[in-house]
């Protein structure tokens, strides 16, 4: 029997092509001919409010959407004014602020006001009944915000906290929000964000689309290049880099093998941001036997970490010789770089009458994390160290936290994302962390009288000396091997020219198509 | 219809027996899973008293027996609860991407049972030639190769190279024409293990209900093979076909969460990946009782379509 092409098939064929051509299977170029601008993230939102936000992209999207008193320049730490027309330090606990008259929030609800600004500031206070929002930290310092007139107030701290600067008032936790807006929608603006930026959100179809459209009122002057920015929230790196070759794509982020493969799409450009956080091997000073200061140091000679950025990190990220990147205050530049030494290595553990040593070392599950532990694994069996790699899923993982398994870690091998204010940082390491996330179990006196001296001065120098202190104490209690401070690479349309404020908080309010 | 009522009432009593069992698993298991909401979703900023905060608000803090209560009372009067994170109605969440999974699964079922039945029909017409050769290869390695290679494939190909169709997304609200070219390399790359799995199904059938003797019978009277085949083996051999095609649906709306993934196509898969992921279990709990409520019901549907098409399905089951 053989397949019989008549007329009534013909028709069928040509009736499927003619249905097929008319549902616009045809390229799709994200850049579009309106000028719009379709970018990626890498999960979905899920609260905009800026005192209870949880993931780093709807710090993306608020800072789009809203206006603060003080911003960060286009891929930059330095600030300018926002909102404000000034904004100053007048003591070391007092901060005036004037408004720009004229900002007009976004679903009519009227003009910016100094009292919008103490009620965004206010909302981050405990309520009567003590409970704090997720963000409350960022303000931990603020006693109450004063109006002063219509467009102007002061903001009174109840000591001196120069991190308000950076983790406040220029960033995320210093959005203003329309008080009347807030009040009104109430749980609502969870997923409702009414703020005064160059951009608004229009839509948001939850693991489909967020969708940004220009405000029309925006005052300031860095008017919005976009008219509309469509933001697809896509898992999978792999699929990612699929849809940015397809053409769907104008930026996303991409893992650091995928460089050639981008090279090789027409018209697109790599951009690479050294990152911030800390990646490191904790010790659990307080267990046997790595409460030895003398095996923890051992241990550290055994690593070889330019071979686990080589072997791991395939090279695309660079080295971390100390907890603070090189971007933040008090970096510290002279921070010793440890070479592996087999023989050294060995001769302390004899020293500390150890010569074979098994151990566990905790991590998450992920490819480049299991890379590293391998790595580490190899290296020290030469010491005479055997190691068990306990991988974990996310969940279970940052799950330890608080539990008294903590208790019983012995290596972990521990990423955190950090903030631009170096006492964000250095708060892990404190013995107020012990048992939470600080898993080396380990604590110094001078580390949290430094911790809190440095977190109330605003003397930068005297600051960045006291956190250089700080990490040199770290450094001799040998319970941390830095890793890397990471870095992220990004895939982005030739015709555009992007702005990141750190590697996961793009300032898209600074996204503009490129220059000829 | 005297035997059939006996035999719906069985089979609603099995489902039911099923889907409590499945919540009381779930139940268990979602719960001996490591890891809280606060922390994954707050990571450093996860104090205990935001813990405790985020657990009472699941109602984790109450005695385990007391939220197997209230899950089940809840789940009787329909109320699926508040989403913790976002504050939106767990029903709203779920009901908003459903429509995508089952459309995905129906599509995929609809490309599967199509190509199936086409190189089932081909290959058993000429059971021994080299086309049946070909098929039967063709089969296996439709079988035997991962929904999402295929799908890695299909987007190399279609998207990547032709640009023919979309890589990621569901398509634009509204808009039929967006939707099925989002729809269509999901669909296929879902379908690609059951076209084979299928096709080999009936190929087999319908060889053996063509060698039966009324087939040859209608052969000697000089009826066309073509109107056999169609009119009369076909629905016979359909039958076995058909038992697993709500096995089929079942399997589907599971494996769509590798394809939703991987076209980050928003859908349940999604939905309850990311919420475990998180350990949000309210979300898990429901969204994973609607998809085996769904499961229940295409069985039920299919055990009917069943004994429509052969009696004798329901009559051995009454006589039982």
């Amino acid at each position: 029997m053989t397949p019989n092409l008549n007329r009534r098939a013909v028709l069928a064929l040509g009736s499927s092509a003619l249905g097929v051509s008319l549902l616009g299977l045809k390229p799709a170029f994200a850049l579009g001919a309106d000028g719009s601008l379709v970018i990626r993230s890498d999960a979905d939102i899920a609260v905009l409010d800026p005192a209870n936000r949880l993931i780093a992209f709807e710090d993306t999207i608020i800072q789009a959407c809203s206006q603060s008193l003080a911003r960060f320049k286009p891929n930059s730490t330095e600030w300018e004014p926002d909102a404000a027309k000034s904004v100053q330090w007048v003591s070391d606990t007092e901060i005036t602020f004037e408004l720009n008259p004229g900002q007009m929030f976004h679903g009519g609800y009227g003009e910016m006001t100094a009292e919008d600004v103490k009620f965004s500031f206010e909302r981050f206070l405990p309520d009567a009944a003590g409970n704090k929002p997720v963000f409350a930290d960022d303000w931990a310092a603020l006693d109450h915000v004063e109006v002063t007139g219509t467009y102007t107030g002061r903001i009174l701290l109840k000591n001196p906290a120069p991190a308000v600067w950076t983790l406040a008032i220029s960033d995320v936790s210093g959005a203003i929000l329309s008080k009347k807006a807030v009040t009104e929608l109430g749980d609502a603006i969870k997923t409702r964000l009414i703020g005064t930026g160059p951009y608004m959100l229009t839509e948001w179809l939850p693991n489909d689309r967020i969708v940004l459209a220009a405000n029309p009122d925006y005052a300031g002057s860095d008017k919005p290049a976009f008219p509309v920015i469509t933001v697809k929230p896509i898992q999978e790196a792999q699929t990612a880099l699929l849809a940015f070759q397809a053409g769907e794509l104008d930026f996303t982020a991409v893992d650091a093998a995928a460089k050639d493969q981008v090279a090789a799409v027409e018209g697109a450009k790599l951009l690479e941001q050294e990152g911030i956080g800390f990646t490191w091997i904790g010790m659990n000073a307080a267990k046997a036997p790595l409460d030895d200061l003398r095996v923890r140091q051992a241990i550290r000679l055994g690593i070889d970490m330019d071979a686990i950025i080589a072997g791991a990190y395939a090279g695309n990220t660079g080295r971390a010789n100390a907890l603070l990147a090189p971007t933040l205050l008090g970096y510290w530049a002279d921070a010793p770089v440890y070479q592996r030494d087999v023989a050294a290595a060995q001769a302390l553990l004899a020293e500390a009458g150890q010569t074979s040593i098994a151990l566990s070392l905790t991590c998450l599950n992920d490819a480049t994390s299991l890379a590293v532990a391998q790595i580490v694994q190899a290296l020290l069996s030469e010491i005479g160290v055997t190691l068990t790699i306990n991988a974990l899923d996310a969940g279970s993982y940052w799950g330890l936290s608080g539990t008294d398994a903590v208790k019983g870690l012995d290596l972990s091998l521990i990423p955190f994302s950090a903030k631009l204010d170096p006492s964000f940082n250095t708060q892990w390491f404190t013995a107020a962390m012990i048992g939470i996330w600080n898993w080396q179990n380990w604590s110094s006196p001078e580390f949290d009288t430094l911790h809190t001296e440095a977190a109330s001065i605003t003397d930068e120098a005297a600051r960045a000396a006291k956190y250089i202190r700080m990490q040199q104490i770290l450094d001799e209690s040998a319970t941390c091997v830095w890793v890397t401070h990471g870095r992220a690479l990004f895939a982005h349309s030739a015709a555009i020219t992007p702005a990141l404020q750190t590697a996961s908080v793009w300032q898209l309010r600074y996204f503009a198509p490129a220059k000829a | 219809m005297k035997l059939l009522l006996p035999f719906l009432a069985q089979r609603m009593i099995a489902g039911l027996i099923t889907l409590g069992g499945t919540f009381s698993l779930l139940f268990v298991a979602v719960r001996l899973v490591p890891g809280d909401l606060a922390t994954i979703l707050l990571g450093t900023r996860a104090t205990p008293e935001l813990r405790a905060v985020y657990a009472a608000r699941m109602g984790l803090d109450e005695p385990f027996w007391m939220q197997f209560w209230l899950f089940f009372k809840n789940l009787l009067s329909g109320d699926f609860g508040t989403d913790i994170v976002t504050g939106r109605p767990i029903l709203d969440l779920i009901l908003e991407v459903l429509p995508n999974t089952l459309a995905l699964a129906f599509a995929a079922m609809f490309i599967a049972v199509m190509l199936s039945t086409a190189l089932g029909c081909l290959a058993a017409l000429r059971p021994g030639s080299k086309l049946d050769t070909v098929l039967g290869g063709a089969s296996v390695a439709f079988i035997s190769t991962p929904a999402f290679v295929v799908a890695i494939l299909l987007l190399i190909s279609f998207s990547v190279q032709l640009k023919w169709l979309p890589v990621s997304g569901a398509g634009t609200p509204g808009d039929m024409a967006s939707r099925i070219s989002h729809l269509i390399l999901p669909a296929v790359a879902l379908s690609i293990g059951w076209i084979g799995y299928l096709a080999r199904l009936l190929r087999g059938s319908l060889l053996e209900v063509l060698s039966e003797q009324h087939v040859q019978l209608m052969r000697a009277y000089g009826v066309p093979e073509p109107r056999i085949v169609g009119r009369f083996a076909l629905r016979l051999a359909l039958v076995p076909t058909v038992s697993v095609l709500g096995i089929g649906i079942g399997d589907m709306i599971s494996n769509a969460v590798f394809v939703e993934i991987i076209f980050a196509r928003p859908g349940i898969g999604t939905l309850v990946f990311n919420a475990l992921q998180d350990r949000n279990y309210p979300v898990v709990q429901a969204a994973v009782m609607l998809t085996a409520s769904i499961y229940v019901l295409a069985s039920l549907g299919v055990d009917l379509v069943n004994a429509l098409l052969d009696p004798r399905v329901a009559r051995g089951l009454s006589e039982a």
